[in-house]
């Protein structure tokens, strides 16, 4: 009994011994020609690189895009007009948050541009007319002063709140609130500074002021706005509220509207939904990498006079766009990493065959195919291995330096993970092969070539 | 029991259409303690012979039984340990892998039967110190002349406490100085620990530090004679 037991610890004990002793083999055998094993490492970081890197540019690509549309504000809903003709009055923002259910806040939105004077400087500027709700509907709280109330817009007040590069230029980084400016000749006065949202995210907010919308209208000399935002309590409400708006609209345009087309009032309901419109989109992103090509059929029949835009929608569809784009860019550089695999391949066949007297030696003083099998495994795995780190440090300062030149990049781990596994599995492929043949070389064959 | 026993042993290599009978109807049995030469022309099996006795290869035909182990009967990795745990091998040309110091060289089949590191280094010393090698323990194959590199050979086979070491040619690249040596340490390994040796040989004077010459022709034992050293043994 206690032999049986004795024998199995021995057994395990040399298996152990002779893993072992493969292990400092086979690290002989990566050592025994610097160069070549050099060669083919590099091999396989080449393609442990692009795989990081590429899916590293994709994933940043990603994020830039997403962060750009997420800095619009969650659960937002613009409803837009194509047409001077069916601009809406500023009213109507208000009834749409009584009328649509799961929405409860809203601003109409007008952009005009004005003359600037700033002390002795002057120049055009861009403005947003907004009401009180702007901060809470975007998501963009100010980060000096206050924004202005209600009590601003219904008294058409001369108050502004500056973005965030138009305040910090003004006094050289010291806040501006309480000072004066003019536009168009008319003094206005510095009520709050908007917090940074970054370039070209939130549609350029940070280098254009905002104004109480009555003001604006009065500078654009409209009696109409544009644009209408409203904000969902939620990710399923703002879905709803899409389909509702939908619905309100087409009927509107249907009486409404001049000489609307005969299928003007018609469509299927809901198909507002989840559409995003090429309009917005190429206001909000001025991104580098690919957009999803948008359905532009917000109201059907009504020849896109009035968009309604779920930026929810816009968020996850190009969310989902990029997923693929990095998995497809990670998936190109795999095919380097799989031509990695057959430089492996190629060198430890070589290796196979000028080794055959060492295996033949092996195997007479007592190696089985375990042995050989493990050893030569090993030996390729070593080079996966090393590959696989050189590749990621590769990979690494790539997108570092992919990154000094203005890409977006994201090292993701994911991005690691699978470029490591895929080199150690093409090493564990592409060696298995040449292992096996070391492994089934018969012994006095083996000896026999000298 | 014999040490090695042969019944009727063939081997056939099959080289395309042609059929060459390596070895024919060999009948040879050797005791524990034997120190037999082999000799023969050149192509007349005696390499056959000894690696189908080391293990190395499987004969075509006829029973080969080596201390009570049947090996026709034994699959791949029973060989192994076989040769690993029963038998020595010399080559004519060393074999050592040459990226391995002698030490380490000589604990080669001491690694394959699982033995734990200070174990093997303190064998494979005292194999090294048994060829008069304890000077050259972490030399490499290339510093050592080839004498040398062959007294590393033998230490690697004896290291295991083999129960026979075989082999081809040990002498047939060195020089008669070297190969005089190689032949007092395989008389005193014969004498001292009881080893048995079956070598293959060219040379008569190599041949005749054996007790029995086992004389081949065409994969044939011709005669089998005793020498000078075999009868003041028995
Ligand atoms: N793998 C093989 N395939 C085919 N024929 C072989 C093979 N090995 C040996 N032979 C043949 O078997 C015969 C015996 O070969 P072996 O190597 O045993 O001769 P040997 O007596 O050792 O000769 P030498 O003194 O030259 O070493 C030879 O005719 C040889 O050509
Ligand atoms: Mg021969």
């Amino acid at each position: 009994m206690t032999t049986t037991d004795n024998n199995k610890k021995n057994a395990v004990f040399s298996f152990l011994v002779r893993t072992l002793f493969a292990a400092k083999m086979a690290w002989h055998g990566v050592l025994t020609h610097p160069l070549r094993s050099a060669l083919t490492i590099l091999g396989v970081a080449i393609g442990v690189t692009s795989v990081v890197s590429l899916m590293g540019i994709g994933e940043g690509a990603r994020q830039a895009v997403v962060a750009q549309f997420k800095s619009l504000g969650t659960n937002v809903i613009a409803i837009h007009a194509n047409d001077v003709s069916v601009e809406f009055d500023p009213e109507e923002a208000e009834e749409l948050v009584e009328r649509v259910s799961g929405v409860e806040m809203g601003t109409p939105v007008i952009n005009t541009k004005a003359v600037m004077r700033w002390r002795r400087a002057r120049g055009t500027i861009n403005l947003v007319g907004v009401n009180n709700e702007f901060p809470d509907v975007r998501d963009h709280p100010v980060i000096a002063g206050h924004f202005f109330t209600q009590w601003h817009v219904m008294q058409r007040s001369p108050v502004a709140v500056l973005g965030y590069n138009v305040g910090h230029g003004l006094m050289g980084g010291r806040s501006p609130v309480g000072h004066t400016f003019t536009l168009n000749g008319e003094t206005f006065r510095i009520v709050g500074v908007l917090a940074p949202k970054g370039a070209a995210n939130a549609e350029g907010i940070d280098d254009k002021i905002l104004i109480p919308y009555t003001t604006a209208l009065k500078i654009a000399g409209k009696k109409k706005v544009e644009q209408i935002w409203l904000k969902a309590n939620s990710t399923q409400e703002a879905d709803l509220a899409v389909v509702q708006l939908g619905r309100i609209y087409k009927r509107k345009l249907g009486l409404d509207q001049t000489a609307p087309t005969p299928g003007g009032t018609q469509g299927g309901e809901g198909e507002a939904g989840p559409g995003a419109t090429a309009e917005v989109m190429e206001k909000i992103a001025a991104a580098p990498s690919p957009r999803p090509a948008p359905e532009k059929s917000p109201i059907p029949g009504g020849e896109d006079l009035i968009t309604i835009t779920n930026l929810n929608q816009l968020v996850k569809e190009a969310d989902q766009a990029n997923r693929v784009m990095t998995l497809l860019l990670g998936g190109i550089a795999a095919v380097s990493l799989l031509v990695g695999g057959l430089g492996i391949m190629n060198i430890m066949l070589v290796s196979v065959t000028e080794r055959t007297v060492e295996i033949g030696v092996r195997r007479a003083v007592g190696a089985k195919q375990i042995d050989l099998l493990i050893q030569f495994l090993m030996e390729a795995l070593y080079v996966s291995a090393l590959g696989a780190i050189a590749g990621t440090a590769g990979g690494i300062w790539g997108l570092n330096v992919f990154s000094h030149y203005g890409f977006h990049t994201a090292l993701s781990l994911q991005s690691i993970k699978i470029a490591v596994m895929v080199a150690l599995g093409s090493g564990l492929l592409f060696g298995i092969y040449p292992a096996m043949i070391a492994s089934s070389v018969p012994p006095i064959e083996a000896l026999r070539r000298q | 029991m014999p040490l090695i026993e042969l019944v009727n042993i063939s081997r056939t290599y099959r080289l395309n259409q042609i059929r060459v009978e390596a070895l024919r109807d060999v009948n040879l049995t050797i005791e524990e303690g034997d120190f037999v030469s082999i000799m023969g022309p050149s192509g007349s099996g005696k390499s056959t012979l000894l690696n189908i006795i080391g293990c190395l290869d499987r004969p075509s035909a006829g029973t080969y039984t080596i201390v009570g182990n049947r090996v026709e009967k034994m699959n791949d990795n029973q060989l192994a340990d076989i040769r690993n745990q029963l038998i020595g091998f010399v080559f004519q040309s060393f074999h050592l892998l040459p990226n391995l110091d002698a030490a380490a060289n000589v604990e080669l089949p001491l690694i394959y039967r699982g033995l734990g590191g200070k174990e093997r280094r303190r064998r494979a010393i005292h194999a090294l110190e048994a060829v008069g090698l304890g000077e050259r323990v972490h030399h490499l194959p290339s510093q050592l002349s080839g004498g040398e590199q062959q007294r590393v050979a033998i230490a690697r086979a004896i290291a295991g406490e083999p129960r026979v070491i075989l082999a081809d040619e040990p002498t047939g690249a060195l020089d008669s100085k070297s190969g005089e040596n190689i032949m007092a340490i395989f008389t005193k390994l014969n004498k001292d620990m009881g080893i048995t040796i079956i070598q293959v040989t060219h040379e008569e004077h190599i041949a005749q530090y054996g007790h029995r010459i086992c004389r081949l022709r065409d994969g044939q034992i011709l005669q089998i004679d005793e020498t000078q050293n075999g009868r003041a043994v028995t």
